[in-house]
């Protein structure tokens, strides 16, 4: 072997800090209100102010007479465009049709209506309040159970009982261990709507070019080809004529993971008066008709020996789905039921969901989409079946995990869980925490009165979605790497990040694949005339399926570096390391420029070898990938006020091997603070006639910096066997992690007055009031 | 929301009745009321401006007066509509002399009194609802005692002029 000096220095699992925080931290980044073009148009959307109303007429005469505006279009106008897409097939699921504008009756407070078009943005919202609309308002249902009940108001009038969808799984012998059980326990658990909120709004602009057959769509998305190719549909356009931009995306959390009247509308205006068209939404329009999250309401029962061996769960599932099916609503509940059984070994489960319409803006993905709903319920479970049993939290969880010799684990509900050791995060979080000296200051505290509670949460959840069958759209993702002649490496994504951090973690890879510089990498993403077809960013799945999708091309990449090295060195016996080909015998080198430059000059090829250096792989999945981790919160009550403070955070969270620590910290950091936010303060109530009364930040609990406790961020790992860099996916496990050990951890803390359970959000008033009732 | 609550107007029933639908009086009662014209028999339309915290709008809607049974009672149905939402509401005013409770102490001369009491539904929607939600309550409460004041006032400076 020969020597040479070599680059050493690596990046995967490293601290490194994220590349794209310069633009975004110093305000400049692109995001889609940044962009301007020549003759720029601005549409304004008016609303339904009701959430169930039959049109009777639109009167835009004086809104199109007012100064600066170009027209106004309505539910007429745009009659020939398709529908809002619902990506979800499934046997008896009723589709009611979406267009983008209403035509004769409006379903929720913030059904778009009409939209005008000004030369000026203010011009336009002005001239949208001279818009008549007569409308002859119906009785509204805002409340999934009420929706249910007999004689409630139909939301779409041919489906009197308002089921949009049924849903039923069942797995094992639950009648016979429900019949056999020591102790059944039951709860009724309510997983309330929220609002994503992302901080930037959503936006669009379109940009029409006649002259080239070619629609330029600007917009703030999580899956910009998707958009490209339903958007595309609904406008009857070809998808090779329509781009699709996702410029700096500023957070999504589901909320772009989909497919929206507007994207379709502004289409639809530019084409129409042949002129680009913005439309930024306001945080208000945002609150009424970007869709929310949640919107559970769980029957649970759980059968049990009494030694705590759980022998079976049942669940009657009703999701809250609005006024209509988004591009995933449907979906989301059986993403809740294929993670019912949580980390415990028990193959007997039932499950029956009921999707219910509302007059309410549509639920769809919110971080974590299914899965807190699934760990909040099973979580909350295990809890009260434990005070049931008089056991303690941690032994009885400890009794029930599937244990780490059973991997790969098939559940009852068809999931193969892929690895896992769910001991390992719990006993490092306990004692982390210190758990029997808290158990002991607790005990001393109860005596004086005063109300500290320890919540523990055990979480799973489905990553790296997922396996092509097993996903609506597909479920591979694409990479391309290109080294550019100069030997400058462009790396193409086609999950669409907006906030991930994938500028960072997809150039560590690069990097120590190819024995690079971070500064030699660009991750290009988010444009579908610049990237290969991609599916996007959700489900905690960049990394885990673009990062292998990239990790692949790299593969073939080097190969090919090889082969040109091995050429120019007249040596078969090379190694790739340090940015450079080695000849094994010699010593001798080539640098990845020269080998770059030589692949695209092409004077001599290797055998049966193209030239240039690209690679592009569409890497398919073979299962999902399932994270896993233990939560521990630390809560004192103040029994005069209400007032829950969380003392201490424990997160210890097991999402295989990490790639940038610093990153997983903040995805967990995010989570929590989502997580908390549910627990805690954020609810979207809609009162009896349908209006959203939480309608702005004032009235919308979103958790404030100073509320966030210190999240103290550990970490067991357990690779993941699916995908060849061991990583498992960690988006969501903040989120999925924390509601149930916040409340359980309020549930504890209470018991001595025998509470059992509470919903969320656990607000002062609604603790206060428990006091109140007990003392 | 529920609304209801009474007031006494220092005037006798009939006169009380016969206020409660002066579109001229009613007009200078109600709160930002910009303009109220009859349109048919028992049937007003009106503009309105409405100011709750940060936001402002004005209103044009209809009023409706049914149910008529002088002086003791009728229906007041109230729609109207503008930037900041739409208010729907349906209420019962009922109208008694306040006499009779006083007739022992009274003086002879004791001026004439009517109590208004009145119990209704109302809608609120749109930004209004949104935004507003915690302030309605509180708003719509001060709106129905300064109209109630502004009336006792227009009624006694009619009365006496």
């Amino acid at each position: 072997m020969a020597t040479t000096t070599t680059k050493t220095e690596t990046f995967v699992g490293k601290r490194v800090r994220r590349r794209e925080d310069p633009r975004l931290i110093t305000g400049t980044a692109t995001y889609v209100e940044d962009i301007q073009m020549p003759g720029m148009h601005y549409a304004v959307i008016l609303r339904s102010p009701h959430a169930a109303a039959r049109i009777r007429s639109i009167k835009a005469k004086q809104a199109e007479a007012a100064p600066g505006v170009v027209c106004v279009f309505t539910g007429k106008d745009t009659k020939g465009v398709g529908v809002v897409p619902c990506g979800i097939a499934m046997p008896d699921l009723r589709v009611p049709q979406h267009n983008i504008l209403a035509t004769d009756r409006v379903y929720f407070v913030g059904h778009p209506v009409a939209v005008v078009v000004a030369r000026d943005r203010y011009l336009a919202r002005d001239a949208a309040e001279l818009i008549e609309v007569d409308y002859d308002i119906l009785p509204a249902v805002a409340d999934p159970e009420k929706a249910l009940t007999k004689g409630a108001p139909a939301v779409h009038p041919q489906w009197p009982d308002n089921i949009a969808f049924t849903y039923h799984q069942d797995g094992g012998n639950v009648d016979k261990v429900f019949a056999e059980a020591d102790v059944v326990v039951k709860q009724r658990i309510v997983s309330q709507r929220l609002v994503p909120m992302a901080m930037e709004t959503r936006g669009v602009v379109a940009e029409w070019r006649g002259a080239d057959r070619q629609l330029n769509l600007y917009t703030s998305t999580q899956i910009p080809h998707l958009v490209r190719t339903l958007v595309a549909g609904m406008l009857g356009l070809e998808e090779n004529r329509t781009r699709v931009i996702a410029p700096e995306v500023g957070g999504g959390f589901g909320s772009k993971l989909n497919v929206y009247a507007e994207e379709a509308l502004m289409g639809f205006v530019s084409m129409r008066i042949q002129k680009p068209v913005k439309w930024i939404e306001s945080r208000r329009e945002n609150f009424t008709c970007t869709t929310h999250g949640r919107g559970h309401v769980d029957y649970y029962e759980i059968a049990a020996k009494r030694d705590g061996t759980i022998l079976g769960i049942k669940l009657k599932l009703i999701q809250d789905v609005g006024a209509y099916h988004q591009l995933l609503t449907p979906l989301i509940p059986q993403l809740s039921v294929l993670m019912m059984p949580g980390l415990y070994n028990t193959q007997n489960i039932r499950a029956d969901i009921v999707g219910v319409f509302t007059n309410c803006v549509p639920t769809d993905a919110y971080r974590g989409a299914g899965r807190p709903e699934a760990t909040h319920g099973i979580e909350r479970m295990v809890d009260i079946l434990a005070a049931e049993l008089k056991m303690d939290p941690a032994q009885i969880r400890l009794k029930n995990f599937v244990t780490k010799d059973k991997f790969p684990y098939a559940t009852a509900t068809g999931l193969m869980y892929d690895s896992g050791d769910y001991a390992a995060p719990l006993k490092k979080a306990l004692d982390l925490v210190g758990y029997v000296k808290l158990r002991q200051e607790q005990a001393d505290l109860r005596k004086q009165g005063k109300y500290m509670g320890i919540g523990i949460s055990t979480y799973g959840e489905i990553c790296a979605i997922g396996p092509s069958p097993a996903t609506p759209a597909g479920g591979w993702e694409s990479a391309t790497v290109k080294i550019e002649p100069s030997g400058k490496i462009t790396i193409l994504t086609g999950a669409c990040p907006h906030g991930q951090g994938e500028e960072t973690t997809f150039a560590q890879i690069a990097a120590d694949e190819l024995g690079v510089g971070l500064d030699d990498i660009l991750v290009t993403r988010g444009d579908t005339a610049v990237v290969q077809y991609g599916i996007g960013t959700f489900g905690s799945r960049a990394t885990a399926v673009g990062g292998t999708a990239l990790y692949y091309a790299l593969q073939d990449l080097k190969a090919k570096i090889k082969k040109f090295g091995a050429m120019l060195l007249e040596s078969d016996d090379v190694t790739l390391v340090g940015g450079q080909v080695v000849c094994d015998k010699t010593g001798k080198a080539k640098p990845l420029r020269e080998i770059a430059g030589a692949s695209y000059r092409a004077l001599k090829l290797p055998p049966n070898t193209e030239p240039g250096l690209i690679a592009t792989r569409f890497w398919e999945p073979p299962n999902f990938t399932f994270p896993f981790g233990a939560h521990i919160v630390v809560t004192d009550i103040d029994s005069e006020t209400g007032q829950i403070k969380v003392r201490r955070y424990v997160a210890v969270d097991d999402c295989g091997n990490i790639l940038n620590p610093l990153i997983v910290d903040g995805q967990v950091h995010g989570g929590v603070a989502q997580g908390l936010g549910q627990a805690l303060w954020e609810q979207a109530v809609y009162d009896d006639n349908g209006q959203l009364i939480t309608g702005e930040l004032t009235d919308y609990a979103l958790p404030r910096a100073h509320l966030m406790p210190w999240i103290e961020s550990h970490h067991t790992c357990t690779p993941s066997p699916v995908n060849p860099l061991g990583v498992k996916g960690v988006g969501e496990a903040g989120t999925i992690g924390c509601s149930p050990a916040v409340v359980n951890s309020a549930v504890d803390a209470l018991s001595p007055l025998g509470v059992r359970h509470i919903d969320m959000p656990l607000t002062p008033e609604k603790i206060w009031k428990l006091l109140a009732k007990k003392n | 929301m529920k609304i209801s609550g009474s007031y006494t107007l220092p005037v006798a029933p009939e006169r009380a009745y016969q206020i409660l639908q002066d579109p001229a009086i009613l007009a200078r009662a109600m709160p930002g009321c910009e303009s109220l014209e009859k349109i048919g028999p028992d049937e007003y339309r009106m503009k309105m401006k409405v100011l709750l915290a940060a936001l402002s709008g004005e209103f044009e809607g209809k009023m409706r007066i049914a149910d008529q049974a002088p002086p003791t009672s009728f229906r007041l149905i109230v729609e109207g509509s503008g930037r900041i939402g739409f208010l729907k509401g349906d209420g019962l005013l009922k109208l008694a002399p306040a006499a009779t409770v006083r007739v022992l102490s009274a003086a002879p001369s004791e001026p004439p009194e009517t109590i208004v009491s009145y119990e209704g539904d109302a809608q609120v929607g749109g930004t209004m609802a949104a935004v507003g939600q915690r302030l309605i309550d509180g708003t719509s409460k001060m709106m129905i005692k300064k109209f109630f004041d502004k009336l006792a006032s227009l009624a006694t400076d009619q009365r006496d002029s």
